[in-house]
């Protein structure tokens, strides 16, 4: 089918699983022309249909990352915290301000967790150097400000977003930045329970040894 | 086990724990006790005054007028789930939480067996029991007047996994609600003669439920997976259709079930696939 049909299908879909089958097909057909409607399915407050969307507005990428953020003006929360997974998932760093602003201040704990772990994965191969520091310093800020976010899943994201800037971005890391890095990820590895750890304080103490047995940073 | 559903008062405004007391020791304002008894909860408050103030809005009763839009003994039902919260200090609490136990009110009878499970109160074992005791034809029935069963069935198999102590009573009372006519129900059960056993079969059972049609049982496998913390369910709770937060709940599950002395790369590895 060609992906005019494929979008025709989805708006002709006439129940809850038709319109997931059809956002799904659309979805795995990767082509950018699909990403005005599969950002319109992001506002019909179907998550599976929605989850669906985000696959294939991730699986599209860098075409999609301008449509998606004009699209970030609409009043529709549900479509905006869709959007910001996507960007999370592309990893494009024109969506950084997106993702430094929903961390810090995003009411729902599933895109402050999207965000966290989108700025450890910026795919920054195609800047400038200068830039890349830039971009890879305030990443590093914004996880660090999230470090004490109250639910467990963010501070999570945010020990996982930190290991993949320091094992990914090591070398554009100051050797002042890193070790802020690596004291956050301490600060975090450590409870009150000698006897009890908690899956976040696990997931730092492994983030740790992957950072200081990798070699791949600089120090 | 039923997912947990985000509650109304997230986006509340902060108060402080000096404030939340004020508020519970208030008898003519329930909505503000309702509040407060979550908030002395949710911050698993270790005030003096926590305990006690909690105690005595478990005795509040307030009758359900029709159309007035508050659940029956709202104040008492949260303040029996907030003290189910605050950890060992609040052993003190476990004779009126058996108390509850056998309540008229099925909701309040549902929070007592919670809380009993969460503060491992292995002195209820035999009253959970008795509840349970008439089989899934009686105390599994659905009930005459609502969409419950006759007892909140749930709650109370859950309870006595949580308590840890096995033996063939025990054991027999689960499994007869392992095929009750309710796949929630089969789910719970499992999850206790899982943590209780080790078997695999019963793993296999919850494994089952996370491919069933339903997603509101798929998610109590979930769940119930997770509280048992049985890890040959890893990539099987991976692949589930539903939420990624409730399936990042269950893996959590599973790492905190075991020692800490070694890392979970497998398990973290589809955690962070999900975020």
């Amino acid at each position: 089918m060609s992906v005019e049909q494929l979008i025709a299908s989805v708006r002709s879909a006439d129940s809850a699983d038709a319109l997931l089958s059809a956002v799904e097909r659309l979805s795995q057909a990767k082509h950018p022309a699909a990403t005005t409607c599969l950002l319109e399915i992001l506002g019909f407050n179907n998550p599976g249909a929605a989850v669906a969307a985000v696959d294939g507005l991730i699986a599209i990428g860098e075409p999609a990352v301008e449509p998606i953020l004009a699209s970030l003006h609409t009043n529709n929360y549900g479509a905006r915290a869709w959007s910001v997974r996507a960007l999370a998932g592309i990893g494009d760093p024109r969506g950084l301000e997106v993702l430094e602003r929903a961390l810090a201040t995003d009411v729902g704990p599933s895109v402050r967790r999207a965000a966290a772990s989108g700025l450890g994965r910026l795919d920054l191969r195609s800047l400038p150097e200068d830039q890349v520091s830039e971009l890879v310093e305030r990443s590093l800020q914004a996880l660090l400000a999230a470090c004490g976010d109250g639910e467990w899943i963010v501070r999570y994201a945010v020990v996982v977003g930190l290991e993949g800037l320091a094992r990914h971005q090591g070398q554009r890391v100051s050797d002042l930045s890193l070790a802020a890095l690596k004291r956050a990820l301490a600060g975090l590895a450590v409870g009150s329970d000698p006897l009890f750890h908690d899956v976040v304080q696990r997931r730092s103490a492994l983030a740790l040894h992957r950072i200081d047995n990798s070699g791949g940073t600089h120090g | 086990m039923s997912a947990p559903s985000p509650t109304p008062f997230e986006m509340a405004e902060p108060i402080d724990e000096e404030e939340a007391l004020r508020w519970l020791r208030a008898t003519d304002d329930p909505s503000a006790q309702y509040y407060a008894a979550w908030w002395l909860g949710r911050h698993r408050s270790q005030h003096p005054d926590t305990l006690p103030l909690l105690l005595a809005a478990m005795r509040q009763r307030r009758a359900r007028q029709i159309g007035d839009g508050v659940e029956e003994n709202a104040v008492a039902r949260n303040a029996t789930r907030a003290v189910g919260k605050l950890g060992p200090h609040a052993s003190e609490a476990i004779p009126t939480l058996l108390e509850l136990l056998d309540d008229p009110d099925y909701g309040l009878r549902e929070a007592a067996a919670r809380s009993l499970g969460s503060l491992k109160a292995k002195a209820a074992l035999p009253a959970l029991l008795a509840r349970l005791q008439s089989g899934p034809d009686v105390a599994g029935a659905r009930a005459l007047d609502s969409a419950t069963l006759v007892e909140p069935c749930e709650a109370l198999l859950e309870a006595i996994g949580d308590l840890g102590i096995s033996g063939d009573e025990v054991l027999g009372v689960l499994e007869s609600f392992s095929t009750h006519e309710r796949p929630v129900v089969q789910s719970s059960a499992c999850r206790s003669l899982l943590q209780l056993t080790q078997e695999p079969r019963w793993g296999e059972r919850l494994k089952a439920l996370l491919l069933h049609p339903q997603l509101q049982v798929r998610r109590a496998a979930l769940m119930d997976l997770g509280a048992a913390g049985w890890r040959p369910a890893t990539q099987a709770i991976a692949a589930t259709l539903a939420e990624n937060s409730l399936k990042l709940i269950a893996l959590r599950g599973l790492v905190e079930s075991a020692p800490s002395d070694s890392f979970d790369e497998e398990i973290f590895e589809v955690m962070d696939g999900l975020l």
